[in-house]
């Protein structure tokens, strides 16, 4: 089922890429290129599922994922970190920040598709 | 003192301190990234611009082998706002025919769009003609030094090294929900 999804990272060719993955399977994608405009689009509108970077100049991507679960309307928000960051303790840090799921760059379009679908059929049962 | 890298087709490095990373390129592009108040740099090999399936090797694609640069060079202590770049390759080494051609031209069309679109200055560039080259980058200075080599034997090293990759996979994907890879 269609689903809203903002894509939070700092470059412009990586967003365009998970857009196009993502808009193959009929998703509606809203982009930013940071966390403060993360946050500003997520007060602008619900979404179903967040997908951030970790690496960006203005924020860590994990300290919007701990802003994200003191929110009240994001607080259950699937949310998939999308990085070059492959190591345990990046990923031990994600889950303790309360990310629902780690994918690790460079990513495979079906791959993420498929990822996306698994968390939104998930958050739906 | 300084440590030296080698990378080869599908590779991408960045280092947080002083070091030396050389590669050999030929249609390949080689391109160096380089914050100058950080004093991190860094370098990839790619082969083509885009691309990849299950089971190839992405970061022999352009697209994958600079966000995965850019992001090495974030983890190393660089910002990416801060970034120049210098641009390696591309050359007509093969006498190959056909759509494959075009290959040098595709990838040095790639860099200079993707480098345009991230907003990222070009400050020199060694590209295109017949010529494979030895490249040797400073991540510390960003210095950058070309070696063009001439005839077989440049052939030859690039022939061999393009056969010689053993190709890595995509990234892992972990659901912590889960607790399992997919």
């Amino acid at each position: 089922m269609p689903a809203t999804i903002l894509i939070v990272d700092d470059s412009k060719v990586v967003r365009g890429m998970v857009r196009g993955a993502l808009t193959a399977d009929d998703h509606r994608v809203v982009e930013a290129p940071g966390v403060r405009e993360a946050l500003a689009a997520l007060d602008a509108e619900t979404v179903d599922l967040v997908i951030t970077d970790v690496n960006m100049p203005d924020a860590d991507g994990l300290a919007l994922v701990r802003t994200l679960r003191g929110r009240p309307r994001e607080r259950f928000t699937p949310v998939l970190v999308l990085t070059t960051e492959g190591g345990e303790d990046m990923k031990r840090l994600g889950r303790e920040a309360g990310a629902t799921g780690w994918l690790v760059k460079p990513f495979d379009p079906e791959q993420l598709r498929h990822t996306v679908r698994r968390v939104l059929a998930a958050r739906a049962r | 003192m300084s440590g030296e890298i080698r990378i080869y087709i599908g590779g991408v490095h960045a280092s947080p301190s002083p070091t030396v990373i050389k590669t050999l390129l030929g249609s390949c592009v080689g391109v160096c990234l380089h914050d100058p108040i950080a004093r991190v740099g860094g370098m990839n090999h790619f082969m083509l611009p885009h691309g990849g399936g299950p089971g190839e090797d992405a970061l022999r694609f352009g697209v994958h082998a600079m966000d995965c640069l850019i992001g090495a060079i974030m983890k190393a202590g660089g910002d990416r706002r801060r970034l120049v770049a210098k641009v390696f390759g591309g050359a007509h080494v093969l006498a190959i025919k056909g759509p494959l051609s075009a290959v040098p031209r595709k990838n040095l069309d790639f860099v200079d769009e993707f480098l345009a679109a991230e907003g990222i200055p070009v400050l020199s560039s060694d590209v295109g003609g017949h010529c494979a080259r030895h490249v040797h980058f400073h991540t510390g200075t960003g210095r950058a030094f070309v070696k063009r080599l001439q005839g077989t034997r440049a052939r030859a090293v690039v022939e061999k090294q393009s056969r010689a990759v053993v190709p890595p996979p995509y990234g892992s994907v972990t659901l912590f929900d889960e607790n399992e890879r997919v």
